[in-house]
């Protein structure tokens, strides 16, 4: 079967995406996000190809897949960061909270509050610790001095950072260690109360220590926050998430609970490729 | 087919080694002498007078450019009043809201042929648009001149500064929800800043020794400058009448300035290159 027979396979029955109904009866999770036929551009090259996935809300999904299938662009499109580039393009649906955030209003600065993002490098802002997170929360409040503390103590802890850096606040942010760095960012992220975090391969700059932290982190984030995280770590996928799906060239060739994906895979390209046959 | 000889490349290549070393050579050389001229000769008219007192007629000891010395600094930092702020926005322009446009393209150019103008045409054109058209040589209109000098160049220096910060830093900070011109002065200046300041710090060195612009547009005066809309006394343009002067003193105090404003720019320099290097670290 070629790729794109499985594609047109799968949105034969229902225009729903590979295996929602599997993953709805078993856990009846909801969704946050649910992405119905995105196709995406770069200039003419076409990177996504009617792209359905549904996010549940409160879990850890993971997208996995070899290098430039088109995972980063996928989540890049849901808080429409890929809008900084004029050459990029996106069709199709995405939709959270009952709107297609593609056609929506372009009111980008609630989407963004509303979907935290966490990139492969970390990217602290060139200012003190402290003022990295307040950074985002004088966005979107507006905060007396003594609650910006607060909020930004709350964001650290949460981020389980306070401890390291709570003697260092006034510190520029860029003398903290990677992986300090990098749970700064998402104790920035976290500040402003999104309700979906992405995380675009956040361990892959990171040494391992620091890595096994932030995979305890994302844990203990999941009951508050619907995460997305691309990874190229197919252990780091099967450790922490509850979903996973697999892209390849642009397609989702497999969608489904990870257990499943990693033991019984349905497609024989998602079995090559979590065995390490390619990629 | 015939070997090339291992000498005659030999030869080729002590023959360009040894005239471009020359060339570089001589390029130190003149720097050099003219420090060296300039440093000898002007220390002579150097003095306490020098600093603090106007000029006198020629003949008459005790003279000094206290006039001249207050007027540039007036016409430099209203020139950076007006030419900063515009440059800065141009450049911000260019790099974060017009980069892949039409007509970002368009004023990009028009830009960098703005750097090629003589200045003495700015000085023309000045004079044109605000002397003749109020009747009077003024200090703003020498204002408007450097600044209309300094602007590319920042315009141009702020685009390349600001394109050196990685993408990664815009997209970090639109995607916590920062609009655009906010990530831009909060987050990407702070990241360019040190680039920044270079670029602004240069250009004020550069109209610092600009002599033609304001000469059609500053003149120049023998006291105080009273008001913004007079002709204001300057370094160069003191040089200019004092050097072309037929009396012994007056080519003597042309020295003094000269060495000042050399000086000055040198210092300007300097510290530009210093500060950057620490902000390197």
């Amino acid at each position: 079967m070629t790729l794109l027979e499985v594609n047109n396979k799968s949105a034969e029955p229902e225009p729903g995406p590979v295996g929602s109904e599997v993953i709805g009866s078993y856990l009846n999770s909801q969704n946050r996000i649910s992405v119905r036929k995105l196709n995406f551009w770069y200039g003419e090259h076409q990177a996504l190809f009617d792209n359905n996935l549904d996010i549940a809300a409160n879990k850890v999904t993971a997208i996995i897949g070899p290098s430039g299938c088109g995972k980063s662009t996928h989540i890049r499109v849901y808080n429409r960061i890929y809008k900084l580039y004029r050459e990029q393009h996106a069709e199709g649906e995405v939709i959270l909270d009952g709107q297609n955030i593609l056609t929506a209003e372009e009111d980008f600065i609630e989407l963004r509050r509303k979907i935290g993002m966490i990139f492969q490098r970390p990217t602290t802002f060139p200012m003190s610790v402290f003022e990295n997170v307040a950074y985002g929360l004088r966005l979107h409040y507006k905060l007396s001095r003594g609650e910006l503390r607060d909020r930004v103590e709350k964001a650290l802890s949460r981020a389980v950072l306070w401890e390291e850096v709570k003697d260092k606040l006034n510190h520029p942010a860029t003398a903290l260690s990677g992986g300090q760095q990098q749970r700064l960012c998402i104790a920035r992220a976290i500040a402003v109360e999104p309700e979906v975090l992405l995380m675009d391969e956040p361990t892959s700059a990171i040494d391992p220590v620091a890595t096994a932290k932030i995979e305890e982190l994302i844990e203990s984030l999941k009951p508050n926050y619907t995460i997305v995280i691309v990874t190229h770590n197919m252990q780091q996928a099967a450790r922490i998430s509850d979903f996973t799906a697999f892209f390849y060239e642009g397609h989702i060739i497999e969608y489904g609970i990870t257990r499943q994906i990693f033991t019984k895979p349905g497609k024989k390209q998602t079995e090559n490729y979590i065995t390490g046959r390619f990629g | 087919m015939k070997r090339r000889s291992g000498k005659s490349r030999k030869i080729a290549d002590w023959t360009v080694r040894a005239l471009s070393s020359l060339a570089a050579l001589i390029g130190i050389v003149f720097l050099v002498w003219i420090l060296y001229e300039v440093t000898i000769r002007g220390a002579k008219a150097l003095s306490p007078d020098f600093f603090f007192k106007l000029p006198t007629p020629p003949g008459i000891p005790g003279g000094g450019v206290a006039n001249a010395i207050l007027g540039t600094l007036v016409i430099i930092i209203m020139a950076a009043l007006i030419g900063v702020p515009t440059g800065i926005l141009a450049g911000v322009y260019l790099s974060e809201f017009g980069q892949e446009t039409r007509f970002g393209a368009y004023v990009r150019f028009a830009n960098n042929v703005m750097m090629g103008v003589p200045s003495i045409i700015v000085g023309l054109f000045v004079y044109t648009l605000l002397v003749l058209s109020t009747g009077h040589f003024s200090a703003y209109a020498g204002a408007v001149a450097l600044a209309i000098i300094m602007l590319p160049v920042i315009a141009r220096t702020t685009e390349d500064m600001l394109q050196l910060v990685p993408n990664g830093l815009r997209e970090a900070a639109l995607a916590i929800g920062s609009p655009r011109w906010k990530a831009t002065f909060s987050v990407i200046f702070r990241a360019a800043k040190s680039g920044l300041i270079t670029g602004v710090l240069l250009a004020m060195a550069r109209v610092s020794g600009e002599t033609a612009p304001l000469l059609f547009t500053a003149m120049n005066g023998p006291y105080w400058p009273r008001s913004l809309t007079q002709p204001t006394p300057n370094l160069t343009v003191t040089i200019f009448n004092y050097a072309m002067s037929p009396y012994r003193d007056w080519q003597q105090t042309a020295w003094g300035a000269a060495l000042v404003i050399m000086a000055a720019v040198l210092a300007l320099n300097i510290f530009t290159r210093l500060s950057l290097r620490e902000a390197k670290k």
